[in-house]
């Protein structure tokens, strides 16, 4: 009978393994694929399968079945952890890793990686609730199969397990297990601090056993498999992300000469490791058994075995270079002896792959492989980021008669003259060295804040620089004059670039006092050639020249600001000390002459023949640059922590004043400044239609004079800056400019009356520049037949222009300004009004005047005086139902389908922008700077909400919230609502809120993390003040929260009842973020505070729905610590709040894994 | 009856043109253009240059408002185009005819039947089913070049 029972399990088992092989197989060949997967997943779901799936990855014939059973553990086993006993979890991981190493010579490498990935995963789980001794047993099985007791098969599989391990644990590998970030991050710490060490010195071991095989012969040996897997493993523990353990602490000796540059951007990482590590990677002749061994691989590329790329030699390579970057407390602190003597070591290996240049340029040419030559340019950004350019340029002064700088020229220099011969189209093998390299230059020359002087060469290595940057700039120009016929070149914009030049810039800077007479030159040159020419000859392979020059000049003479104003390079200030006279300091000389012949632009005849479009967008990219650095400067040199002898100092400082004094207030910065404003002038006017030249103009330049006070102060008194104001009132050319720029232009003249000192007259410049814009508006708006000519495109296009420069005078309000700009506003108001009625078929102007409220609204809200507010809010709430009014219960249709969703855009914009101005009406209840004196006599913006909730949700439909930044808004602002003004939902009609409820329903099921977030904390607030009121023996939500019956006569649960069934049903079954925890419990809490009951009889419905008696009891037990375990009392303030936080977060710990499946 | 109203409609007018030139530059996305003599209204607008260092260009992609069909055109961004000038109507319904066309109230009392009833089947039957329920509905007419159409709908509810 017992017989008869086995054999019916086995049989049973068989079925099930013959199910899956040929559900695997039919997915192979692609029938019934549904059908297949189904019968895969149910594998994977159904309660227990371990003894199935060890059946069939010990008896199957098929790969894929195995693969798939090996799944199928992996997810029960994750699902179920919690149930399983001890023993069960490791014989569960000891059959994994037995199967693994018996098996391990299996031609199925996908099974067997499956599988060892399988027991890592399940190590992990189980790691925080093993002790060391069973970790210990499961590891000590893996050394003996790494160091090779058990063949090369076996060892290979060993360390392929480590690897998987060890991915497992590195955070940014991870697979997810359904635990809070702080169990990975344990799991992380602990295998750091006691295991990774211990698991690299294997992997030595490993691949020094196998090396002697493989010097010794030439052919390739299957020991080369091994060892390319123990060294890419070593790799990967080096990549791993150390803890600060090993960073060197700041100030520190080593400082000096060894640095250790952090830079997000760049190509390398740096491997900081502790001095635990010292005796594995420093003592123990490592570094020099592993270059011995590329050594002896590189003489047998020739032969048969290896090759240049071959995996052994790449992860040498690699391993070899990120060893370069190996920096912190690993060394002894000797001053950073120790650690050139361990770069020495490397470079002295690398230094092969790289020297001498020309030659190596050559092999690539003639057909080898340039792998090699890149890994080497590599280790050299990686030394680069550990030395500073002195340490870095005396490296290679041990080995050879030049220094590592002239080394990186030379070798550069070979790059970029391969590149000129080659298209770029193809990404040839220079171009990515030249990247690589020009990322060493910019890691040694970007100047470290340790100390100001850093960034200086030694005299090779300026020369070196000055070289390399001549054939820079010799190729850029052999480039631009090339292109000139391939037409899609030129949209790389000026932005594009910018990246590369400022690398150009650095290298340029390192050997300022050649590069920057070298460019005078070579602008001099270029600006007599088109002379010359004059008309004659096409002068376009010049102009393209003078373009790739300005840019280049324009980066080496000044850094992006980015709205800061920028410092004058540290290079132009310490590196002229010679020159103390103004007219002879280079950079003035360059200056001056670029200076003058942007200022010829100004001559129409000169304009038509030389200045083209895109040449303008150079020059005034260049002024934008040059003077936000230069113009009127003032202010002290920056400051050395090196000292420097008294007499250099005062020598700098007196070429600082010579170069500065050449744009000062008082000398020429007036007449610079005055040439500026002509040039942009004749830009806006003369070069029509060009959008790219004339937000250049707008935003880069005229925005940056104005931003500064210094400047301001001059601007309004020239008279070009007058020409300027009155063309823009005046002149109908300049309603031509492109929208957004009006806009922005608007908003410079207005900041300009930062300059005017006396505040009337400031108030008064504003009024005549914005009067004739409100009195046309008006004249307009109270016309008899405004009807039928405000249809008129014309007239569309003047109003639109004048509603554009509204908006950009109303953000520049500023508090000086204040006044003229509220009148500004407040006289417009009623045409504002007419127009939004004449123009309400109109969607473009519709939305503009939208935001012209917005802004208007946005900059002067937190100033108004009550009345005032008064005045403006009634104006709103006007304007809402206007545009209510004209909007609801409208259907348009098309004909076109995309004209149908260009109109659903349109009508989302609009949405947006009246949430945006109830967000503006919000802040006055923050921030207020009136003089008010009482509180009564403010009008209550949560009455205005109130209003604009009423008028505005009945117009946001579902449809709409599928727009993104709609439904941001809309949540936000819902949020803040509730979360501030909980006291005006009651007052709601039933259907606002019903509304405002479904919208919550929806947002709390959004994929948008932040949006769930602001659904729970909209729930927590109505549930928080429901209760508090309820407490207090008052109302609280009042009918809204109560049940009631609905027009069919069935009976409906109130609105928190409903949601505390919807957010339990959320965070028990349903997809979300772990981080979003914090934010449930906290609306889950109050919510449960609210009605007992119901929480209770939910409760009840859950533990019965549970299928066997362990899990009730389970179940039951999770719910009652709950709301219990951690001394939660049944209130809700923040102390209890906190308790519910983690009691939660417990809860779905146990019980989520097992609920989601079932 | 349309002699009188002609004259009064070309006095009010008076210089209004079908169309108004304005600088391609200035067009924008969501603004009206004639594209081969049919008014169009821009759905994207990009622009380019003409060689390297020529001037600019703006493409236009446009939609027929009418048709519905689409259409492009690449106009010098300093050179004029043409916008047409499109007016949109509202008038009261009052009738839908056997033959399909409806009967409009205008501004000043008349009638206006010359509209046929909209293609678009959503339109339709929203006007038909609204009319046959007693609803007061308004329509909007856009018009532009001579051509007129029925666009939109709205119920003002019973008043």
């Amino acid at each position: 009978m017992n017989g008869g029972h086995v054999n019916s399990e086995l049989g049973q088992l068989q079925a099930t393994m013959q199910a899956i092989e040929i559900a695997c197989s039919s997915i192979q060949i692609n029938v019934n694929p549904t059908a297949a997967e189904a019968t895969i997943l149910s594998l994977c779901k159904s309660p227990r399968p371990y003894q199935t799936c060890q059946f069939i990855i010990e008896n199957s014939q098929s790969a894929n079945a195995r693969f798939q059973a090996a799944t199928a553990i992996r997810d029960a086993a994750i699902r179920e952890w919690s149930f399983l006993s001890p023993d069960e979890k490791k014989s569960l991981i000891s059959f994994c890793l037995s199967y693994v190493m018996k098996h391990a010579s299996s031609p199925e490498g996908y099974v067997l990686s499956k599988i060892s990935t399988v027991a890592a995963q399940l190590l992990k789980r189980g790691w925080l609730e093993f002790t060391a001794a069973e970790r210990d047993a499961f590891f000590s099985e893996i050394n003996l199969a790494i160091i090779g007791n058990h063949g090369l098969d076996v060892q290979f599989i060993g360390i392929n397990f480590l690897e998987s391990l060890v991915s497992e644990f590195s955070p940014s590998t991870s697979t997810a297990l359904g635990l809070p970030r702080e169990f990975h991050e344990q799991c992380r710490k602990s295998l750091e601090h006691d295991y990774l060490k211990n698991f690299y010195s294997w992997a030595v071991e490993a691949a020094q056993v196998v090396t002697n095989q493989i010097m010794n012969s030439d052919a390739a040996v299957s020991e080369d498999r091994v060892c390319a897997t123990a060294l890419r493993f070593m790799l990967q523990v080096l990549n791993w992300d150390f803890s600060n353990s090993g960073r060197v602490v700041k100030n520190s000796l080593d400082v000096y000469s060894f640095v250790a540059k952090e830079d997000s951007n760049s190509a390398y990482t740096l491997v900081q490791l502790g001095p635990s590590w010292r005796d594995v990677l420093i003592t123990s002749g490592h570094i020099g058994w592993l270059l011995g061994l590329y050594g002896v691989l590189r003489e047998k590329f020739s032969g048969k075995g290896y090759w240049i790329d071959c995996p052994l030699a790449v992860s040498a390579r690699k391993l070899i270079v990120q060893l370069c970057s190996l920096t912190g407390t690993i060394f002894p602190s000797d001053a950073g002896d120790s650690q050139g003597k361990h770069l020495l070591r490397l470079l002295s290996g690398i230094i092969h792959w790289i020297h001498p240049p020309d030659v190596i340029a050559k092999t690539i040419e003639s057909g080898r492989s340039e792998s090699e030559m890149l890994d080497g340019c590599r280790g050299l950004l990686s030394i680069s980021a550990v030395t500073n350019p002195v340490s870095f340029d005396d490296l290679l002064k041990h080995l050879q008669p030049f220094g590592t700088l002239s080394l990186l020229s030379s070798l550069m220099c070979e790059v970029i003259k391969d590149l000129m011969t080659k298209d770029l189209e193809e990404e040839p093998w220079s171009w990515v060295a030249r990247d690589i390299l020009l990322d060493t230059w910019t890691t040694l020359l970007t100047e470290t804040n340790t100390s100001g002087m850093a960034s200086l060469l030694p005299p090779e290595g300026i020369n070196a620089a000055a070289n390399l940057f001549a054939l820079i700039v010799q190729s850029e120009l052999k480039a631009a004059s090339a292109s000139e016929e391939k037409e899609e070149y030129f949209q790389a914009s000026v932005a594009a670039m910018d990246e590369r030049l400022s690398s150009y810039a650095l290298i340029a800077r390192a050997a300022i006092n050649i590069t920057i007479p070298f460019l005078t030159g070579l602008f001099s040159e270029r600006f007599s050639r088109l002379h010359q020419g004059n008309g004659i000859s096409d002068p376009t392979t010049t102009m393209e020249e003078l373009y790739s020059l300005l840019l280049i000049t324009g980066h080496v003479l000044a850094d992006e600001g980015e709205g800061e104003t920028p410092l004058i390079p540290l290079a132009i200030e310490s590196r002229f000390p010679e020159y103390v006279e103004t007219e002879k300091h280079p950079v003035v000389v360059l200056s001056w002459s670029i200076i003058k012949f942007a200022e010829q632009s100004l001559d129409p005849n000169m304009r038509t023949s030389f200045f083209s479009p895109r040449l303008m967008e150079a020059i005034i990219w260049f002024l934008a640059r040059w003077s936000s650095t230069y113009l009127m400067t003032v202010g002290e040199m920056q400051s050395y922590r090196n000292s420097i002898d008294e007499v250099t100092l005062l020598q700098m400082q007196q070429s600082r004043k010579a170069l500065l004094s050449f744009s000062a207030e008082y000398t020429q910065g007036k007449n610079l400044l005055d040439i500026i404003v002509r040039i942009s002038l004749t830009t806006l006017i003369s070069y029509a239609g060009e959008k790219d030249l004339q937000a250049l103009t707008c935003y880069q330049l005229l925005g940056g004079l104005v931003r500064r006070k210094s400047i301001c102060t001059h601007l309004v008194t020239l008279d070009s800056w007058r020409d300027l104001a009155h063309g823009f009132t005046n002149n109908r050319v300049l309603l031509s400019l492109n929208a957004t720029h009006q806009r922005s232009l608007a908003q410079t003249l207005v900041l300009s009356a930062s300059g005017i000192k006396n505040s009337v007259e400031a108030n008064q410049y504003i009024r005549d520049l914005t009067s004739y814009m409100t009195a046309y508006l008006k004249d307009i708006s109270s016309k008899k037949d405004i009807k039928s000519i405000s249809q008129q495109p014309d007239v569309i296009l003047v109003v639109t222009c004048l509603l554009e420069r509204l908006r950009g005078a109303s953000s520049a309000s500023e508090p000086r300004t204040q006044k003229a700009i509220y009148e500004m506003g407040f006289s417009v108001l009623q045409p504002i009004l007419k127009l939004l009625e004449v123009y309400k078929h109109e969607s473009a102007v519709v939305y503009l005047l939208l935001k012209v409220v917005v802004d208007w609204v946005e900059g002067q809200i937190i100033y108004l005086e009550p009345h005032e507010t008064a005045l403006v809010i009634e104006f709103c709430m006007h304007l809402l139902q206007l545009y209510s009014s004209h909007n609801i219960g409208k259907i348009s249709v098309s004909i076109s389908s995309s004209l149908q969703s260009e109109a659903n855009a349109e009508k989302y914009r609009d949405l947006r922008a009246l949430l945006q101005l109830l967000q503006k009406l919000c802040t006055k209840d923050m921030v207020d700077v009136s003089s008010a004196a009482s509180e009564d006599q403010q009008t209550s913006i949560s009455q205005v909400i109130y209003v604009g909730v009423h008028i505005v949700s009945p117009l946001i439909t579902m449809e709409m919230l599928k727009y993104p930044k709609l439904c941001y808004d809309h949540f936000a602002l819902l949020s803040h609502m509730l979360e501030v003004y909980p006291e005006m939902i009651p007052k709601l009609n039933h259907e606002a809120f019903s509304h405002i409820s479904g919208t919550l329903d929806y947002g709390l099921h959004h994929q948008d993390e932040e949006i769930v977030g602001m659904c729970l904390r909209s729930l927590r607030a109505l549930a928080f003040y429901h209760y508090t009121e309820r407490e207090g023996g008052r109302d609280g939500l009042g009918p809204h929260a109560t049940s009631y019956k609905d027009a069919a006569g069935n009976f409906q649960d109130g609105v928190l009842s409903k949601f505390l069934r919807s957010l339990l049903q959320l965070i028990l079954f349903e997809d979300y973020s772990m981080d979003l925890v914090g934010a449930a419990a906290d609306a889950l809490f109050p919510l449960i505070l609210c009605d007992h009951g119901l929480y209770q009889r939910l409760c009840n419905e859950l533990i019965e729905r549970q299928p066997n008696p362990v899990l009730k009891t389970r179940m039951a037990g999770a719910l009652h610590s709950l709301t219990t375990s951690g001394d939660v009392s049944p209130s809700a303030d923040r102390s209890n709040m906190r308790k519910f936080r983690k009691n939660l977060n417990q809860f779905l710990v146990d019980v989520r894994g097992f609920l989601r499946i079932i | 009856m349309s002699d009188e109203e002609h004259q009064f409609e070309s006095k009010a007018d008076a210089g209004a043109s079908k169309t108004y030139p304005q600088q391609a530059g200035t067009i924008r996305k969501g603004g009206h253009v004639v594209i081969k003599n049919r008014a169009c209204k821009v759905v994207e607008v990009s622009t380019s240059k003409t060689g390297k260092h020529g001037h600019a260009k703006c493409h236009f992609v446009a939609i027929d408002i009418f048709n519905g069909k689409k259409l492009e055109d690449i106009v010098p961004s300093s050179h004029n185009c043409d916008v047409p000038h499109v007016s949109r109507t509202d008038y009261q319904l009052i009738d839908i005819s056997e033959d399909g066309f409806v009967s409009l109230l205008t501004d000043n009392g008349n009638t206006k039947d010359d509209l046929k009833l909209p293609t678009d089947d959503a339109l339709l039957t929203q006007i038909k089913d609204g009319f046959a329920e007693g609803k007061d509905l308004v329509v909007s007419v856009m018009s532009a070049m001579g051509e007129e159409q029925i666009c939109a709908l709205k119920d003002i509810g019973p008043k």
